[in-house]
């Protein structure tokens, strides 16, 4: 409404030849400071990992995979496993539903094109948790909030920007931690 | 004509590549390819229309004239956007020199999304073409801000990824591979961002500006998009701009 005026005011100027030309007024110059507001990261949280969190049921490894290795259920190829939507309902429109991609950054048995910004966590549970370096609820808040370990971590943040539920989070660190045929 | 034909092919061949290319950077057939478009670079269509439309505004005499500079000093001139004009009384990127341009030589300026715009700034740019990118992030208080805020906006984590510019693109991080992509450093001497776009993208077969080659990676990285012209924008085309700064301009780019 206010910025039809503007315009149309612009115009009148221009087609008047105004002789105080507004420059500035011709510019666009949207400011960005509400939506970045709305964009912000909470600050970094640390999270107690549920009550039966750490799973064997296929289907919740069969979602946490999912997740893993797809970037959205618009991208991905295959159909999800039960219990994961493809699209979810924000605000009254129906959008992809978000997962994790987290193969963009990381190797693990399987993986396609995977890269290399984080660590390789093929054999992690022989490696990391059959070894004592890593516990179970390590790994739920290095996926949850890898700030807690590193502020300046170049991971991404998964539970405390609202991208996942808690039983999303323990699905995926199930998968990572189960043992896996695969090479 | 030749050049339409051409066009063409080379728009058809762009959309394999999006089928091709899934998987990996670049195939053998993509280099093969990318070596051609060298040569022949599917935006140079465009740039020309920006002669055109530029053209018809009074063309490099008008334009130097309404910056204050000669013929001869518009091209340096040019390599150093975003600048902070006096008369506009902002820090703009050329597109929003171009409207306040188009504005004074009592036209309607075209909004910053149109491909007119595109065409035209692209045009202008090209004008710098050999020119080094002279940016001066100290040249007063205007451009010192803008670069501090574009610093914050490069490092700031934000959306539903808690991913911010600097995930991706900090010393730390560049050269490694993000899925099969190697991750760019901006302003190294084979990427040199600010000095190649407006670039043509193989990937998706179109010419695309600085500010919008940045909203792609936000919608990727689900980072909210910030608008193009915004303070915020201009001052990341800023802090962009300077990791080029002495590198030498050359539009259109061509990029995968
Ligand atoms: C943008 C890059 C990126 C993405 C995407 C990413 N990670 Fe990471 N990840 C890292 C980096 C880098 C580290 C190394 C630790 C650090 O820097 O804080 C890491 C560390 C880890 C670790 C700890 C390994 C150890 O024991 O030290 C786990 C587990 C992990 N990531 C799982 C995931 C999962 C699951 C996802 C997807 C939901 C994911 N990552 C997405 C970059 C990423
Ligand atoms: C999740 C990772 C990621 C994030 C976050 C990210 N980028 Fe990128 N960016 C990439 C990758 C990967 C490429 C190269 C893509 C390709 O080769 O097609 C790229 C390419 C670019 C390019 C083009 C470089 C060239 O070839 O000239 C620019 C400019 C750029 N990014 C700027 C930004 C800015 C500004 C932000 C923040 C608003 C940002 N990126 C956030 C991953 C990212």
């Amino acid at each position: 409404m206010r910025r039809g005026l503007v315009v149309a005011l612009g115009s009148l100027l221009v087609s008047s030849l105004a002789v105080a030309k507004d420059l500035r007024s011709a510019v666009e110059s949207p400011d960005a400071t509400k939506i970045l507001q709305k964009d912000k990261l909470p600050p970094p949280k640390k999270y107690k990992m549920p009550k039966g969190c750490m799973t064997t049921d296929k289907l919740a490894i069969e979602r946490g995979k999912y997740i893993f290795h797809n970037l959205n259920g618009k991208k991905a190829k295959t159909p999800p496993p039960p219990g994961l939507p493809k699209f979810v309902v924000v605000n009254g429109k129906k959008k992809p539903k978000q997962y994790g991609n987290c193969v963009a950054c990381h190797n693990i048995e399987g993986a396609k094109g995977p890269g290399n910004v984080g660590p390789d966590l093929h054999n992690y549970k022989k490696h990391f948790i059959d070894t004592g370096v890593r516990t179970y609820a390590y790994v739920y808040q290095q996926i949850a909030d890898a700030r807690i370990y590193n502020p300046k971590t170049h991971m991404t943040i998964n539970l405390t920007t609202g991208l996942f539920t808690p039983k999303e989070i323990c699905e995926i660190t199930s998968y990572v931690v189960s043992p896996k045929k695969e090479k | 004509m030749k050049r339409v034909v051409s066009l063409a092919l080379s728009l058809a061949l762009a959309t394999s590549v999006v089928v091709a290319d899934e998987k990996l950077s670049m195939s053998e057939a993509d280099r093969a390819m990318y070596q051609e478009m060298l040569e022949n670079n599917p935006a140079d269509i465009f740039v020309e229309e920006g002669a055109e439309l530029l053209d018809e505004l009074g063309g490099e005499e008008a334009l130097a004239k309404f910056l204050g500079q000669s013929e001869e000093s518009l091209p340096k001139y040019i390599a150093g956007f975003p600048r902070y004009i006096d008369k506009i009384g902002m820090v703009v990127a050329i597109d929003q020199m171009l409207q306040a341009f188009m504005y004074d030589q009592g036209k309607k300026p075209y909004p910053l999304k149109s491909e007119e715009m595109d065409a035209l700034q692209a045009y202008v740019k090209s004008l710098a073409n050999n020119e080094k990118i002279n940016i001066d992030v100290n040249a007063n208080e205007h451009m010192k801000k803008a670069y501090k805020l574009g610093k914050q906006m490069f490092e700031l984590r934000r959306g539903k990824r808690g991913l911010s510019c600097y995930s991706c693109h900090s010393p730390d991080v560049v050269g490694l591979r993000l899925r099969m992509q190697i991750l760019p450093d901006l302003g190294a001497p084979d990427v040199k961002a600010a000095a190649t776009w407006p670039a043509y993208r193989m990937t998706k077969g179109k010419m695309f500006t600085l500010q919008k080659r940045f909203q792609q990676c936000m919608k990727n990285a689900l980072l909210a998009k910030l608008p193009l012209g915004s303070p915020q924008m201009v001052a990341l085309e800023v802090y962009v701009t300077d990791m080029a700064k002495g590198q030498t301009i050359h539009i259109p780019g061509l990029k995968r």
